[in-house]
């Protein structure tokens, strides 16, 4: 399988706290990749070591087989078009409506006409599962949901190879939070974009990813396919999925009764 | 029979050719249909609109399709009137195909134009002017709030509170002594050189303490004051107001059984209100200080001489017309700079935007104020 994203023995340390000692992992193309793990340790982080905001301490990352933290600027600004980013609350730019928001990477990047342009945006906003008139509004104006949405669509501009993205479903209603666990499958499965996605959300963990990657005490404890994670023998593992069962069996069995 | 034509130009012929038969044409994508090469794609497809009815589309020999190339595909077909659903795609990879199949039910979504709105000049000017006079009626509303709420203290003196009022007067008036001291005292300093060389002329010298002493007590320091504290602590109110709207600690405070009158518009108004008059005079002081340092050095006034001539030439009454014109300085300053900060806008922009207006607001009414004192002050004749 071609690997697009390498993470090779990464240490991180804070002063005298370290956060993680020695993480190594890789994600193929066509991947939806979760990553897990209790708070404080460092998923976050993490991703913003792979996408070259943050430097680790030690160790490489790999990013379509590029050294995000040897390569130069020009080399980090090629690996960087070919992956789009969504920020926990959406980072929309507050000045510029949805449209010009999304329009933002694809004026950088590409000299496209107008009238190729705006229909592109717009393609990019329905793909996001915006209705067409959210162009014109302003970040300001949005809910959570269309947030999201909106910074997915700018993610998708330039037709990105993988998409990162943070939290994607918190802060969000369950219904709404569902249908952007559809949304994102869609993007692995018809657009054919790999998926590295940190949460919180087990709804999400337990439907829409294949692979999870389980950071606890600095390290990678598990690494596999959902329903393989879940049976693992780990402390963190088990009290994390074990709220799910508790939670589901009296739901779940009405549900059905009913 | 089948005729395959090259086209006119041999770079649109690299990604698209086409191929006739008896129903109709064909046409036969090759090559990377990818986002970098757009917008050669939409002039290689603008060269093959002479040929119609477009019948089918190959895509044998594309190596790349993504959803931008298909929809300059599609969207190209949508304007030859050729439905993209009536057509045959032969030969496509299935994940071309499923490239294809995202794409084409938005294609009805995506021609909606985004409605861009953009006012004429005139319309511009009325839409600006009643959002002025929206705020400024806003502003006198809650002046009146404010005047409400100092008065309502008056039976109940206890719900000013003593320990918020305290911080926000070492937030205002004691933190701002040096700035305000520094620029006094170099104004002095300017002032009493610009009248010295006038003066000189004449042998005026003794009458720069004049001009310096009732000027800066009449009018500079109650302005200048006004004006640093206006872009100081009027601006502060704000941006902590609006942050602490924002966090909806507003909201907590209110839902808490607290009043945000009490708590948080009482005590800024009752320092800025006190605190103002007080940087005043130290304004003055300073600028009389600046005024000795220059008169020494530049018109021979040794400092005895300045601060006999002082005693002479600045009676009470100036000092008076300028301590009194500081309170309601500060009152205007305090209620735009809390108005703006609790009428914030939900997005974190907008404190930016609240708290430059407040700036700007603070500084303008400062000198309406004081060309209304002056006109006043001379019906007075004081």
């Amino acid at each position: 399988m071609d690997t697009v994203i390498e993470v090779k023995d990464v240490v991180t340390r804070f002063e005298a706290q370290t956060v993680h000692d020695g993480v190594s992992f890789k994600i193929g193309r066509g991947e939806l990749v979760g990553l897990i793990g209790g708070s404080g340790t460092g998923k976050s982080v993490l991703l913003r070591e792979i996408i070259g905001l943050q430097r680790p301490t030690a160790g490489s990352i790999r990013v379509f087989g590029t050294d995000v933290w040897k390569a130069t600027a020009a080399e980090l600004a090629a690996v960087r078009r070919r992956f789009g980013m969504m920020f926990q609350d959406g980072a929309l730019f507050s000045s510029l409506d949805v449209a010009h928001n999304v329009a933002v990477p694809l004026i950088e990047h590409m000299k496209l006409p107008e009238e190729v342009l705006w229909p592109l945006v717009n393609l990019r906003i329905a793909q996001a599962g915006l209705p067409a008139d959210a162009g014109a509004k302003m970040p300001s104006e949005l809910s959570g949901g269309m947030r999201k949405r909106a910074a997915i669509a700018r993610a998708l501009a330039l037709e990105p190879e993988v998409i990162f993205l943070d939290e994607p479903t918190s802060g969000l209603d369950p219904i709404t939070a569902r249908a952007f666990d559809k949304l994102t499958r869609f993007l692995v499965d018809d657009l054919g974009i790999t998926v590295f996605l940190v949460t919180h959300d087990l709804d999400t963990l337990l439907t829409v990813v294949d692979r999870l990657i389980v950071l606890a005490r600095g390290k990678v404890v598990g690494d596999g396919p959902v329903r393989d994670i879940v049976d693992l023998d780990d402390p963190w593992v088990r009290s994390y999925f074990s709220i799910r069962t508790m939670a589901a069996t009296p739901s779940g069995s009405e549900a059905h009764g009913t | 029979m089948a005729v395959t034509k090259a086209l006119d130009s041999a770079a649109a012929g690299r990604w698209v050719s086409l191929e006739t038969s008896g129903e109709g044409a064909t046409l036969h994508l090759a090559g990377d249909w990818r986002l970098p090469s757009l917008a050669t794609l939409g002039r290689a497809l603008q060269a093959t609109r002479s040929v119609r009815p477009i019948v089918g589309v190959d895509g044998q020999a594309l190596t790349a399709l993504d959803t931008a190339g298909a929809l300059v595909l599609l969207r190209h077909l949508q304007s030859l009137a050729v439905d993209p659903g009536a057509i045959a795609f032969d030969n496509f990879s299935p994940a071309h195909r499923s490239v294809i199949d995202v794409v084409s039910p938005r294609l009805a979504e995506i021609a909606v134009e985004p409605v861009r709105h953009r006012r004429g000049i005139v319309a511009e000017i009325g839409f600006q002017t009643e959002s002025l006079g929206r705020l400024l009626l806003g502003h006198l509303n809650f002046l009146g709030y404010v005047v409400g709420g100092i008065g309502s203290l008056i039976g109940h003196p206890w719900r000013l509170r003593g320990q918020e009022l305290a911080a926000q007067f070492e937030q205002v008036g004691i933190r701002a002594i040096p700035v305000v001291a520094l620029v006094t005292f170099l104004i002095g300093v300017v002032f009493a050189y610009l009248l010295g060389l006038q003066a000189a002329r004449y042998g005026a010298n003794i009458f720069v303490v004049d001009g310096v002493a009732i000027g800066m007590a009449r009018e500079f320091a109650p302005i200048l004051v006004a004006v640093i504290i206006a872009g100081r602590s009027g601006a502060a109110f704000t941006a902590q107001l609006g942050t602490m709207k924002l966090t909806e600690e507003t909201d907590a405070i209110r839902v808490l059984g607290l009043s945000p009158m009490d708590v948080l518009i009482l005590p800024r108004v009752f320092a800025l209100v006190v605190a103002l008059p007080l940087l005043v005079f130290i304004g003055n002081v300073m600028s009389n200080l600046g005024a000795m340092a220059m008169a020494a050095a530049m018109l021979d006034i040794t400092p005895t001489t300045y601060l006999e001539r002082l005693s002479v030439a600045l009676s009470t009454r100036h000092l008076w017309v300028g301590l009194a014109k500081a309170p309601v300085f500060a009152l205007f300053i305090a209620v735009i700079g809390i108005r703006m900060g609790m009428t914030v806008n939900r997005d974190t922009r907008a404190i930016g935007t609240s708290t430059t207006s407040t700036v700007v607001q603070g500084i303008v009414s400062v000198i309406l104020l004081d060309a209304l004192f002056a006109v006043i002050f001379q019906a007075l004749e004081v």
